[in-house]
């Protein structure tokens, strides 16, 4: 719109070439001002020509709260076919205190030059609670309207105008009223965000009672109560409550009484609305450290949690209420977390509220009912359930926990479904992971950087194996050399042979010849051992039958086995000596006992090495 | 009453003569909750040069309920060096590997170096001894019977004994000779401080390359005063200061 003017206004500039000089003013829309009550101050930049002003540069305002502004405005007038125009910057101010103030001087570039205006003095003062300009009268002259605004006011209060987050606040409106109100109509409810309101309950017929204000009494009607529980920290406004009320007046200049005594008694009924004030309530946050429980609760409260039996059946519904009563912000209230047992089966919860709204207070109670069905028996537990509150009585965070809760459930019935042919299975659930428990058996020590391997008893456990091996080593090295020496192992091993088999005779022979016991009975004794073990020999030898046994037999087999016929001969002759020694003991000499002796190593001897060569 | 839970304490920890005894009480102080108790017990065995699979998992397990992932995982990664085949160790290092702010993807690997790491954490370090010992004693006794043996048949099944059991010792060696690597391998740390960031160069003014929770696994590959050059499994390099992490 301001872009269509200046539009205007260049299409002219050039039809009227002469302007006047320009200028900056400030003024203001009411002067005295009441402290709560608002003003315009606005400053008129006239005859600014083309370029407009540039760099407004505001007075100090530290006085006064700028509710609004700047907003600019642009009018032009040609009058004779002289064009004016004029810019307004108009900003919305609000005195803080009483006293007389100078809004200093703003000043405005135009072109290279900088225009200042005159600072104005302003007065405020007390003023009297007075209901904003009212709007959309009907019939109210403007000298009706000051003296209505002044004796018919609405006001809104609260009982505290900083609250803790979710903390009851009231919120009141009253009616201030010198006039006879005959009906009154709610426009406008207020607006409230970051808030939860609850109305108050208020008797049908509004009850009066009588106040002063500012010397003056009105009659007081209570026409609208809530109660407020903030959602959010911050500076939060109430907006203002608009009511229409139908007044009758008497067009009288004075409101004495006096005069009222004089007047028309019937005067005429006029329709006038009144405003309240809009409020700002500052909420602080709940202090940090809330319980993991804690949902906003706020004000102080009771915790229920009750099933309706202990003991049922599987697929039985069980209802397990839980009741959280108490004064505070009930309505916003949520379900405290409720651990179930794992296998029952949970409906959603059916809520349901019962809040008093007589009292000053908001109290009731919220109640949520769940439905469970027990699928399986067994003993089954719902921990202890919590809920967590601020108590504003105590200014800390208090939290309820309940009973635990066990049920017994016996197998009931199977589920009346045909169709269920076998149970749902589910998959083990994990219900938390943690790491395991520690070891608390004997831990095997040992020093760090130490190994088995490099143990002293490992290493001679090693090397005690390795030593043996190598003792079967020099051992079968130092046989195998033996073995090559093949006659001489044949003799030692010959050798060995005859004296097992002689062992006896030996004995029999050292004893006779050390004179011991040289009777006949002992050379008897001796020779029979020698025939003994030569028997023995061949028999084992050549595999005969003891019974078989002759001295032809066995010179046969050295025979048949290519034996030197020396061997068999001498084998005859120490055999038929030992036989004829048996009938005459005493013909044999020492010397012959020798010899016999010697004879039959030798036979054993070289039978063993000719009988091993083959 | 406190000051005398001290002194019973104190007295206690004199007279705990055996580590066995000290681990006990360690392990009481755990199971009351006492967590930073019982790590200064087990830490305490562990200064006296003692180390066990079972200390080293008892005090990961006091270090994750402390809160410290880094130390926790230090300690499993210890202990799983120990007891390679512990169910409750490898749980355990899983679990809390899950709880590393870090997702580092490991470059793929040759399947081989799998199976070898399968053959390898199959035995403890005592087992894959103790069952060389026995093929080398089995071996040696082949050998004897092979030296020994009257008959060219028994002679032939003893070689063929020496044969298989030299094999199987050849094969048992190199898995011994690589877990003894493995475990006296120090170019593996684990991140330990909270977070660290990690340096293009070993220089405290250098630009960050990247910022590492604890808990991390790295691959040492060099060392400048202070600083250790590590390779993560994912094959990004970067310098770290050395008092940020802790060689396994």
């Amino acid at each position: 719109m301001r872009g269509v003017h200046i539009l205007f206004l260049l299409c002219l500039w050039g039809a009227v070439s002469h302007a006047q000089e320009p200028s900056l003013e400030a003024s203001v829309d009411k002067n005295p001002v009441a402290i709560d009550d608002q003003f315009t101050l606005s400053f008129v930049l006239t005859n600014a020509g083309m370029s407009g002003g540039k760099n407004l540069k505001l007075p100090n305002l530290e006085k006064f709260h700028v509710m609004m502004g700047p907003s600019t405005s642009t009018s032009m007038q040609i009058i004779n076919g002289a064009v004016s125009s004029s810019v307004t910057y108009s900003y919305v101010l609000q005195p803080k205190e009483i006293g007389t103030f100078t809004i200093g001087s703003a000043s405005i570039d135009i072109g290279n030059k900088t225009y200042t205006s005159a600072p104005i003095t302003i007065e405020v003062v007390k003023g009297s609670p007075q209901a904003n300009q009212p709007k959309g009268r009907q019939g109210v002259s403007g000298d009706l309207d000051a003296q209505l605004s002044e004796n018919l006011f609405l006001r809104a209060s609260v009982d505290k105008t900083r609250a803790l987050q979710g903390e009851q606040i009231i919120l009141t409106f009253k009616l201030y009223t010198r006039v006879a109100v005959q009906n009154y109509n709610l426009n406008k409810t207020p607006t409230m965000t970051g808030f939860w309101s609850e109305d108050i309950e208020m008797p049908k017929q509004v009850q009066l009672t009588t106040e002063t204000v500012n010397g003056k009494q009105y009659q007081v009607g209570v026409i609208k109560r809530m109660a407020l529980f903030p959602t959010q920290p911050g500076t939060l406004e109430i907006g203002p409550m608009e009511i229409t009320t139908l007044v009758t007046v008497r067009d009288r200049r004075s409101w004495d009484p006096f005069d009222a005594f004089f007047s028309d008694p019937f005067g005429r009924q006029i329709e006038y609305v009144v405003k309240s004030e809009p409020l700002r309530i500052k909420v602080d946050p709940l202090p940090v450290g809330a319980p993991v429980s804690f949902k906003g609760a706020v004000g102080r409260f009771t915790l229920n949690v009750k099933a309706d039996r202990l003991e049922a059946k599987t697929n039985e519904p069980i209802s397990v209420k839980v009741t959280i009563a108490g004064t505070g912000n009930i309505k916003v209230l949520e379900s405290p977390a409720i651990e179930f047992p794992k296998d029952f089966e949970q409906y959603t919860p059916k809520v349901s509220d019962a809040i008093n709204r007589r009292e000053g207070k908001i109290n009731g109670s919220k109640t949520f009912e769940y439905i469970l069905i027990p699928r399986y028996p067994g003993k089954k537990v719902i921990k202890p359930v919590e809920f967590s509150y601020f108590d504003l009585g105590k200014r800390e965070y208090i939290t309820l926990r309940s009973d635990e809760i066990a049920f017994i459930i016996e197998q009931g019935a199977p589920a009346a479904a045909p169709f269920v042919a076998a149970t749902p299975r589910t998959d083990v659930q994990l219900l938390s992971q943690d790491v395991r428990f520690i070891k608390l058996s004997k831990p095997a020590f040992r020093r760090r950087g130490e190994f088995l391997h490099t143990s002293p008893v490992f290493v001679a456990l090693t090397l005690l194996p390795l030593a043996g091996i190598a003792g079967v080593f020099v051992y079968t090295r130092r046989r195998q050399e033996e073995m090559r020496d093949v006659v001489g192992y044949r003799t030692r091993q010959a050798i060995k042979v005859a004296k097992r088999g002689l062992k006896a005779a030996e004995a029999l022979l050292k004893e006779i010849l050390s004179g011991k016991d040289g009777s006949s009975e002992k050379k008897l004794q001796f020779y029979a051992e020698v025939a003994k073990a030569l028997w023995k020999y061949v028999g084992d030898k050549f595999n005969i039958q003891q019974a078989d046994l002759s001295i032809e037999t066995a010179v046969n087999e050295l025979h048949k086995r290519a034996v030197d016929g020396e061997i068999a001969a001498s084998l005859r002759s120490v055999l038929e000596l030992c036989e004829m020694a048996r009938f005459a003991p005493t013909s044999l000499s020492l010397d012959t006992l020798q010899k016999t002796y010697d004879d039959a190593n030798k036979i054993i001897v070289d039978l063993e090495r000719t009988l091993k060569k083959s | 009453m406190k000051r005398m839970i001290c002194i019973v304490m104190f007295a206690a920890s004199v007279h705990a003569e055996t580590p066995e005894q000290f681990f006990d009480l360690a392990n009481q102080a755990y199971q009351q909750g006492m967590f930073a108790e019982a790590i200064e017990k087990y830490e305490m065995i562990l200064q006296s040069g003692l180390v066990s699979g079972e200390l080293y998992y008892n005090l990961g397990n006091a270090y994750y309920k402390a809160g410290n992932i880094g130390k926790a995982i230090l300690n499993y990664e210890r202990a799983r060096r120990m007891l390679p085949n512990d169910d409750d160790v490898l749980h355990n290092l899983q679990l809390v590997n899950l709880m590393i702010a870090d997702r580092i993807e490991p470059l793929p690997r040759v399947f081989l170096w799998d199976w070898w790491d399968g053959i390898t954490s199959w035995f403890s370090m005592n087992g894959i001894t103790w069952t060389m010992y026995g093929v080398f004693l089995l071996t040696l006794v082949a050998g004897a019977a092979f030296m020994l043996a009257p008959t060219y048949a028994l002679r032939r099944a003893a070689f063929i004994g020496v044969m298989v059991g030299v094999i199987l010792f050849v094969g048992m060696l190199s898995v011994f000779l690589g877990k003894l690597g493995d475990l006296q391998r120090s170019d593996i740390a684990i991140v330990t401080a909270d977070v660290a960031t990690l340096k293009n160069s070993p220089d405290p003014k250098s630009t960050d390359a990247f910022v590492l929770h604890s808990g991390v696994k790295v691959f040492i590959t060099d060392k400048v005063k202070g600083w250790l050059k590590v390779r993560l499994a994912d094959g990004k390099v970067a310098w770290i200061e050395q008092n940020t992490c802790e060689v396994i």
